[in-house]
């Protein structure tokens, strides 16, 4: 595997990981309830359902299925691109249990409710050091079609 | 409820966010007949403007020396300042309470970014995209079509035609096929499903029963029969990132709670201002506010039940998608169409006979609240 010329770090620290390798998905960071093992995106310290305040890290994904889209007409925040002029948004329901919201990576007509997504990065922009300031993103997973 | 009093919402270049809010308060002490020193308490709603704001704008009005405190709840912000003025006076904390909101949105409006910290993660999934989410998955399961939706936006546009306080009044009849053919923001919802950026102020000013009565003698006595206010409870699948407004169901607790203290049931109420920052939030809350069965929102719009005359009026100054929706001030200008409403006093809008209105916000984060007023 060759080497990547820039480091990939986060656009913020706690929510996803990024792997050395660059063939391989994220995984987001979640925590798990000690006493009632709800899972949730993004960590807590409490558990929202029993209020129990132990809970242990885990990683989630990096695959979902997608519970509801669109598509926005209008430019996004923030990114690196500025002739994009719209985006596709998701909640992506994963097997842990969370229903995460999330931009996704496809045109208009790329989706459709039930397909299975997986987790990628995207490359928002270069920062002083060099590095490329990444952050997660669904993405139909290969073979997945948007017509059933 | 002893007076109410608004600045028309739209586009307002000049006045400041504390001149809007003079003029809002201002005409509603001339509505209720009294001066400001007789206000015990005041409670100011705004979401943009600096710290120190609100109490800065009630100097405006004099210095009483009267306690003061801002209320933000996002989009529930102006029903929230409502709530805690009902709830100083029903308590016997004191005798005349003041709901004061102003906004200017205008001057945020191309301020964006992405923000920092959790922002970043957040911020790039917009309301608009958060609520267009519901509207797909409403048209997956129930078949409802962007029709439905802009049947909604064009009944209340056309509300909001003879409305002198509404942001958007057309010139003409609005049609659904105009509606959907408006530029698409978030797919299905188009700009005309959408609200519009808005400034403006509201104000209400509440008093104990008898005093309404000794002041107001020859008015109809409207009350508040139910203020309730509610956050998110856990739900399997809860969502956490990105803008939330929800679980729906927080609709339908808080509207059950509001039920409940009212001692009366949907079928009671006579007209309903709810949160429709995009339209098909309505027909959602057609469902959650009780006005039909899980399922059945499609039919009321089909049988034109929520437009004027029809069974249960929605949104009848125009909602928030024509009305506008300034923020701090929204659900004070909710409060304003209801009285006015319950008064008699709507004019070509007035639905008749009405006896009892219901007034909803959402707001991100994410709250709901439920207030139920009648006429006596």
């Amino acid at each position: 595997m060759a080497a990547r010329a820039l480091r990939r770090v986060p656009i913020e620290p706690g929510y996803f990981n990024v792997p050395d390798d660059p063939e391989k998905p994220p995984q987001l960071l979640g925590s798990r309830c000690s006493a009632c093992s709800e899972v949730f995106f993004p960590r807590r310290m409490v558990c929202a359902k029993c209020l129990e305040r132990d809970t242990e890290d885990v990683l989630l994904g990096p695959r979902g299925s997608l519970y509801t889209y669109t598509y926005c007409h209008v430019p996004m925040f923030g990114k690196l691109d500025a002739q994009v002029s719209g985006y596709a948004v998701g909640q992506v329901d994963l097997p842990e249990g969370p229903r995460v919201q999330s931009v996704l990576t496809g045109g208009p007509d790329d989706f459709r409710i039930g397909m299975e997504l997986e987790l990628d990065l995207e490359v928002l922009r270069r920062n002083a050091k060099d590095e490329e300031v990444v952050i997660y993103r669904f993405r139909p997973c290969a073979g997945e079609r948007s017509q059933p | 409820m002893l007076g109410v009093g608004m600045t028309p919402f739209g586009k307002l270049v000049g006045p400041t966010p504390i001149d809007l809010a003079r003029v809002a308060g201002l005409a509603a002490l001339d509505d209720a007949g009294i001066g400001f020193d007789k206000i015990d308490e005041a409670f100011v709603g705004y979401m943009q403007a600096s710290p120190m704001t609100g109490v800065k704008a009630m100097k405006e009005f004099g210095l009483t020396g009267l306690p003061v405190t801002h209320v933000e709840n996002a989009s529930a912000t102006g029903l929230v300042a409502f709530r805690e003025a009902a709830w100083a006076v029903s308590s016997g904390r004191c005798d005349i309470a003041m709901a004061l909101g102003f906004e200017k949105m205008n001057e945020l409006a191309g301020s964006g970014g992405r923000g920092s910290g959790r922002d970043q993660i957040d911020s790039p999934i917009l309301p608009a995209a958060y609520f267009a989410l519901w509207a797909q998955r409403r048209m997956h399961e129930r078949g409802t079509r962007p029709e439905h939706f802009a049947w909604i936006s064009a009944k209340s546009w056309n509300h909001g035609r003879d409305n002198p306080y509404c942001q958007r009044r057309a010139d003409h009849e609005i049609t659904v096929e105009e509606i959907l053919a408006s530029p698409m923001v978030a797919e299905p919802l188009t700009a005309m499903m959408c609200c519009p950026i808005s400034d403006g102020a509201a104000c209400a000013v509440l008093a104990r029963k008898d005093i309404a009565r000794r002041v107001q003698p020859g008015r109809p006595l409207v009350s508040v029969l139910a203020s309730t206010l509610q956050s998110e409870t856990y739900s399997p699948g809860h969502t956490f990132v990105g803008p939330v407004v929800g679980p729906a169901t927080m609709t339908r607790d808080t509207a059950k709670q509001a039920y409940a203290a009212a001692g009366i049931g949907p079928d009671e109420v006579s007209f309903a201002l709810v949160h429709d920052a995009f339209a098909n939030e309505e027909l959602e809350y057609y469902e959650l506010l009780g006005f039909c069965d899980e399922g059945e929102a499609e039919k009321l719009v089909e049988q034109r039940e929520t437009a004027l005359g029809g069974r249960i009026p929605f949104n009848t100054d125009g909602g928030l998608v024509a009305r506008g929706h300034p923020g701090g001030p929204t659900g004070l200008a909710q409060i304003f169409e209801v009285a006015t409403q319950l008064r008699g006093e709507a004019g070509t809008r007035q639905v008749e006979g009405a006896r009892t209105g219901l007034a909803h916000l959402v707001g991100g984060g994410s709250v709901c609240t439920v207030n139920l007023l009648a006429r006596e």
